[in-house]
């Protein structure tokens, strides 16, 4: 055994210490930093997690209308303005607005009645209740990726999910 | 019948899991069947960046790397009623990831027959200090040294340290057995690849004197 492999043996051997942590401290902070892991790929993570607990295949939902709505060929999100999902359940229709930096988001369910509303940006969900007329918003709302979630009072076990849509 | 001598080493692993990641995960997975989603919500946070360089480790493409990474948590969803010892979760993340990046990397070489690409796949962590991004911590000597020592080592080593760096000293043992080193690879003892890189470090003037 050379003086070399002699050392190593020992240092192998021997039990972690101080110095030990201060190298994986070091380590952890270049692999990160060479590395990192892309931004938003955590609340991506949340987003498909939160669809996949629902059970709601992200219902067949067909676009409607190519006013004012832009796909942007770098994400899977669409530029929202005025947008139209339909199923075969529900049509709902939503319009963006600015306001101070933020959004307000207006929609309206079709057919009419009291449905519960769910906007999911990340792990952030703010909910709502549409009225009798299928009408609800949303306001103060961050620009962003989101998504709808929708639950019709008469038939809650079967959620309707919206494409993610950029506002 | 479970005999006394196969019962003791189960209780003593428990009590050294302490609250590691395995432990973490373990309790989330309960929770998420008791209707509890938050744990696993908070899990995804706190996991997801040891996935993401496990499976980059294997030579995932970025891309391929996030379809991977959100594929293994999918999974788990969907298969969480059928996991018999939670405590096993993390171990079995790590190796679907780490598989499911093989399989990935090898589809990909397939199709396009690149020594480029085949270059690219094993580099993880062997960038020469000088070519890092200008955002790379390498701030002082000491750490310049570290990337160097760390890059010389051999390539099952790289990853051993570069992985368990990222986790707290319970969960050791799951990150190196699920990259398909031994148990003791690191942890009580430091093992031979941490051993061979203090070596290194401690035959480094620009380290040891600093």
């Amino acid at each position: 055994m050379s003086n070399d492999d002699a050392t190593v043996a020992l240092l192998a051997a021997g039990v972690l210490d101080e110095l030990d942590r201060e190298v994986f401290e070091s380590l952890a902070r270049m692999v990160e930093d060479t590395d990192p892991v892309p931004a938003g790929l955590v609340d991506r993570i949340g987003m498909a997690l939160t669809i996949e607990a629902l059970h709601a295949d992200v219902a067949e939902l067909r676009l409607d209308g190519e006013l004012a709505l832009a796909v942007r060929t770098d994400e899977t999100s669409i530029e929202a303005g005025t947008i139209t999902f339909t199923t075969d359940v529900l049509t709902v229709m939503i319009s963006v607005h600015a306001e101070a930096g933020r959004v307000r988001v207006d929609g309206w369910a079709a057919p009419a009645e009291a449905i519960d509303v769910e906007l999911h940006q990340g792990a952030e969900v703010v909910s709502t209740i549409s009225d009798d007329d299928g009408r609800f918003s949303f306001v103060d709302i961050e620009r962003g990726p989101a998504r709808l979630v929708l639950r019709r009072l008469s038939e809650p076990t079967v959620p309707v999910v919206t494409p993610q849509i950029e506002l | 019948m479970m005999s006394d001598d196969l019962v003791e080493p189960v209780d003593t692993a428990l009590r050294d899991q302490g609250d590691g990641l395995a432990d973490q995960a373990a309790r989330a997975v309960l929770a998420y069947r008791a209707g509890d989603r938050g744990q696993l919500a908070a899990l995804v946070q706190v996991m997801t960046p040891l996935l993401w360089h496990t499976v980059r480790a294997q030579g995932a493409d970025p891309e391929q790397a996030e379809d991977i990474v959100q594929n293994v948590w999918l999974t788990l969803v969907r298969d969480i009623e059928q996991i018999r010892d939670p405590r096993a979760t993390l171990q079995w993340m790590l190796v679907t990831a780490k598989r499911a990046a093989w399989r990935s990397v090898r589809r990909s070489r397939d199709e396009h027959v690149r020594q480029a690409a085949d270059e690219n796949a094993t580099e993880w962590l062997t960038a020469p200090v000088e070519d890092l991004p200008d955002s790379v911590a390498v701030r002082s000597e000491r750490d310049q040294a570290l990337w160097n020592h760390v890059r010389a080592l051999p390539d099952r080593c790289r990853k051993l340290l570069g992985l368990v760096a990222l986790v707290e000293r319970p969960d050791y043992t799951v990150v190196s057995q699920a990259l398909g080193m031994p148990v003791g690879s690191i942890g009580p003892t430091r093992g031979r690849c941490l051993g061979k890189l203090r070596a290194a470090l401690d035959a480094d003037p620009t380290w040891s004197l600093s």
